[in-house]
């Protein structure tokens, strides 16, 4: 099986003023293909950090970060985005749909970005998503008529549209209420079962974590030492990560 | 294809929902861009229209649209005079043909109208002058035997009038001595007048009235102060080409100076301004600002000033009255007054002293009752002018100029700017400026011939005296001037006897001889610049020293003031726009810091830089052009109003710059151009620093959680 995300001793420094502030010390991963991997770990513990690695918005400091085969290092401002559009969807904490457009156009929106298909096309992919995420009655509303479980599920449809090899979650449940929490999980599972999607999401949820097929502990920026929390695979079956 | 419009239509989506999400922003934007626009088009009309308006008016009067002088000139040509009387010292050109010969080698050359402008000092005789001299004709004709009734009538009434002259004269030279107690100046006054006034004096007049006329012109006449000195500005031109050149001109009163003869236009602006009879004219004020203006005298200090020169200055009247004049003006004023006062000075006080309520019926009543007895002005059309100047060399020349008329420039008649502009025919302006004409030439030879003894006599003593020095003298060397101003005091001794209005002059005269520039009107307007660089280079050609200039130039500051006002205006403009720029910056900027979790998001799920970058611009522009397009449609409707209704000119310096009473200002698509494409280059250039932090925006700041 074939990795999608593959790294190699990556850091990542940030600068506050005079300080540096090492985020990532020294981390090694491999995501295969169809994963539904955790990133666990408390705050500051460089989650979010190497998600950003991982997301292509960010690159590392040093050591190497291949995201479906590309080293992002070697890549420039628009090859990245590039990849970014076309190769991983982003589903966020704060969901991030554009306010001023309505489910419908929030969900085209990558389409629109990589303008390759048809409107048909695009329209019958839209479509397809919102039955998925079952908010076909709420194509034409504005996210702000929408409540939080129904705007993550817009953000999940817009993630998948562009049939992305790879989905980043960061902490998608973090704004919800728990049994909205466990059925956006739910979802997220389904999708990854049914369309082979490989999602990474990142939570220091313990009852998040459960549903993870593996998981990754991160602390102080380091993956933790246990090998046994490390890429351990998970009770539900499928194919798993490895540190 | 199809697909990127989609997208461009999602920019569009995105940009406009964004404007009408933050209306509130948004208005305070657009409004000030559709302020700026605004201002822009209806600045640039108004400033377009006026400089439209002035550019004919000093083209279409003196200035042609090139003025060519001596480029040896010490000062610069300013044909409007600015703000000094005298003229310009300017180097004179030769020969005029020649001039115009090389001119009209210049192919946009359509006509050259020859010039010298100059000013001087005219003495118009005081009422008093003028009644003796009335008086002195008839005393001759009697002299000479004449003795029909009706000279023995008219010369009692002269006489009568005269003596009504000297009552005026002494009350008002006791009033002084009431006031002043100059005994020392005064006396003499005194002594003189009463001697005039008396009984005895008039009786003895008959007898012997070659003395007493001389008595009188001489202690009686100069208490009369009435005599004004009149400043003349005046262009020496050829009569005919001038009027045929400048389209503004009009006869407006007598007739044009004929061709070949001598003769003087005023200025209507002068002629109203300074020959008119003071108090007619400031009745004519006060008639136009009430019905002109809108204007009352019960609420304008300038009109209740006017009212108390009017109406405490009757003296000029009363000089002007004769002893059956005086009698009419009692009744006549008795009448109007309804009151029984006797003495008509203050009759006429009373009547001048006008409100708002009887203005109008008094004006109608003096021009219609008073004026027909009166000289309205003190040099009538047809009289003769004597015109002193000084030449280049200092020495005071004359010439003796029929009045034939006066003239005006349609739209600048209340304009000072323009209507200080006299006219005289060039031969003539040539005499005053001192330089030798043909006839001069011939007359001095004739003078010379007829006072011979008395010349040798002269030259021998200036021989004696100053021989050896004037042969070293670099005089010498340049003898015409010298001699033409010699000959000058000879011409003055014989001053009296020259008629030069009788004296016609060859028409070529005028085309040939000295001027000292000259007005160049053009085949095609637009190429302005590059003819004076053409006449410049002809005239080196033709080695003759011409510089060129152009009318702005030439009308010194009033041709700059409308460069002057554009500059007013665009720096306004600048200020009003840096300042929308400045607050539609930060305004975005804030915009933009609000939407960088937006921004980072569109980044981080695959939107490029300039996607950002097109939508914020985008948002800019829409504001920028629909907002703009609004001032736009403002202004361009005010000035289509205005240009039905008018502007009136306030003022006589107004009348100059609307080039009329009002001024109509018309639309030009330039300024609408001009106002969108500044408000949209604003629009832009105010949206480049937040789309600059925009376009910065880590796709990152989508994953950042909200805390």
């Amino acid at each position: 099986m074939t990795s999608i995300v593959s790294i190699h001793n990556a850091t990542k420094d940030y600068r506050l003023g005079k300080v540096v502030v090492p985020a990532l010390r020294g981390v090694s991963l491999e995501v295969s293909q169809g994963a539904f991997l955790s990133i666990a770990g408390p705050s500051g513990s460089g989650k979010t950090t190497l998600l950003n690695l991982i997301g292509c918005v960010d690159t590392a400091t040093t050591g190497r970060v291949e995201v479906a085969g590309r080293d992002t290092a070697k890549l420039s401002e628009r090859e990245l985005t590039r990849l970014r559009l076309n190769t991983i969807g982003f589903i966020f904490q704060s969901f991030n749909l554009v306010g001023v457009l309505d489910v419908y156009r929030n969900i085209e929106l990558p389409l629109l970005l990589q303008h390759t298909l048809t409107a048909t096309e695009r329209s019958k992919r839209v479509l397809s998503l919102l039955e998925r995420v079952g908010l076909q009655a709420h194509a034409r509303h504005r996210p702000n008529e929408l409540s939080g479980g129904q705007r993550q599920r817009v953000a999940i449809a817009r993630a998948l549209v562009t049939h992305p090899a790879l989905v980043l979650a960061d902490e998608p449940t973090a704004n919800l209420d728990s049994v909205t929490g466990e059925q956006i999980l739910d979802l997220m599972k389904e999708l990854n079962r049914v369309e082979k999607t490989t999602f990474i999401f990142s939570t220091h949820d313990a009852r998040v974590m459960a549903h993870a097929s593996s998981l990754v502990r991160l602390a102080d920026g380091k993956l933790a030492e246990d090998p046994g929390a490390a890429a351990q695979d998970m009770p539900f079956s499928g194919p798993g990560a490895s540190a | 294809m199809k697909a990127l419009l989609d997208t461009f239509s999602v920019v569009v989506q995105i940009a406009f929902r964004n404007l009408f999400a933050n209306r509130f922003k948004t208005l305070i934007v657009g409004g000030i861009i559709g302020f700026g626009a605004f201002l822009v088009v209806l600045g640039t009309s108004l400033l377009d229209s006026v400089d439209h308006s002035m550019s004919r008016s000093i083209i279409g009067s003196v200035a042609g649209n090139i003025q060519v002088y001596s480029s040896a000139s010490k000062e610069d040509l300013d044909v409007m005079g600015g703000f000094n009387f005298d003229a310009n010292d300017i180097e004179p050109l030769t020969d005029f043909a020649k001039v115009r010969e090389v001119l009209m080698t210049v192919p946009n050359v359509a006509q050259v109208v020859p010039m010298g402008i100059n000013g001087s000092m005219v003495l118009s005789g005081n009422t008093v002058d003028q009644a003796l001299a009335k008086l002195r004709l008839s005393v001759t004709a009697r002299a000479q035997g004449d003795s029909t009734p009706a000279l023995a009538q008219t010369y009692a009434d002269q006489k009568d009038h005269v003596r009504q002259i000297v009552t005026v004269l002494q009350s008002d030279v006791e009033n002084v001595k009431r006031l002043h107690d100059e005994k020392a100046l005064v006396t003499d006054d005194l002594g003189s007048v009463s001697r005039a006034a008396s009984p005895e004096f008039w009786a003895s007049f008959d007898a012997k009235p070659l003395d007493s006329l001389e008595f009188l012109e001489n202690h009686i006449a100069p208490l009369a102060t009435d005599a004004d000195m009149l400043f003349l500005r005046y262009v020496g031109t050829d009569p005919k080409v001038f009027a045929q050149s400048f389209d503004r001109m009009a006869i407006v009163e007598g007739e044009a100076i004929p061709e070949g003869k001598r003769g003087f236009l005023f200025s209507k602006y002068v002629y109203e301004e300074q020959v008119k009879l003071k108090t007619a004219r400031g009745l004519d004020k006060i008639h136009e600002a009430r019905s002109v203006r809108g204007k009352l005298i019960a609420k304008d200090e300038e009109l209740q000033r006017l009212v108390r020169e009017a109406s405490t200055q009757v003296k000029e009247l009363l000089l002007q009255l004769d002893a059956p004049k005086t009698r009419l003006f009692r009744s006549k004023l008795q009448g109007a007054l309804h009151s029984t006062e006797t003495d008509v000075g203050k009759l006429l006080g009373q009547f001048l002293n006008t409100n708002d309520q009887n203005f109008d019926e008094r004006y109608a009543f003096f021009y219609r009752e008073l004026a027909p007895s009166l000289e309205l002005y003190r040099i009538r059309i047809g009289d003769t002018l004597t015109i002193k100047a000084f030449t280049r060399s200092g020495y005071v020349q004359s010439a003796n100029l029929k009045v034939y008329g006066a003239f005006a420039f349609k739209g600048l008649e209340k304009s000072p700017q323009a209507g200080t502009m006299n006219m005289m025919d060039l031969v003539s302006f040539r005499e005053l400026y001192g330089f030798m004409t043909e006839d001069r030439a011939k007359e001095i030879a004739a003078l010379r011939a007829n006072s011979g003894a008395k010349e040798v006599t002269r030259e021998n003593a200036e021989n004696e005296l100053f021989g050896a020095a004037a042969a070293a003298s670099p005089s010498a060397a340049a003898p015409a001037p010298v001699a033409d101003d010699l000959n000058t005091e000879l011409l003055g001794l014989a001053g009296g006897h020259r008629h030069d209005e009788a004296k016609p002059y060859d028409v070529s005269q005028l085309e040939q001889g000295v001027i000292l520039n000259a007005a160049v009107l053009l085949k095609d307007e637009a190429l302005m610049p590059q003819t004076v660089t053409a006449i410049e280079a002809a005239g080196k050609v033709a080695g003759l020293p011409l510089k060129a200039i152009t009318w702005q130039k030439a009308a010194g500051l009033i041709g700059q003031f409308a460069t002057l006002m554009r500059v007013v205006l665009y720096t306004a403009v600048l200020i009003i726009f840096v300042v929308a720029l400045v607050i539609i910056n930060n305004a975005l900027v804030m915009a933009t810091l609000e939407r960088v979790r937006e921004i980072g998001t569109l980044r981080a799920v695959g939107a490029q830089r300039r996607f950002i970058l097109a939508m914020l611009v985008l948002e800019s522009v829409a504001v920028g052009l629909v907002f703009g397009a609004l001032g736009t449609l403002f202004g361009a409707g005010l000035v289509a109003l205005l240009g039905k209704v008018g502007i009136a000119a306030g003022n006589d310096v107004l009348m100059f710059f609307f080039s009329g009473p009002r001024l109509y200002p018309e639309l030009a698509s330039h300024n609408l151009v001009a106002a969108l494409g500044i408000v949209l280059v604003v629009s832009i250039v105010s949206s480049v620093y937040p789309a600059w932090i925009a376009m910065r925006i880590s796709p990152r700041e989508a994953m950042q959680s909200e805390e």
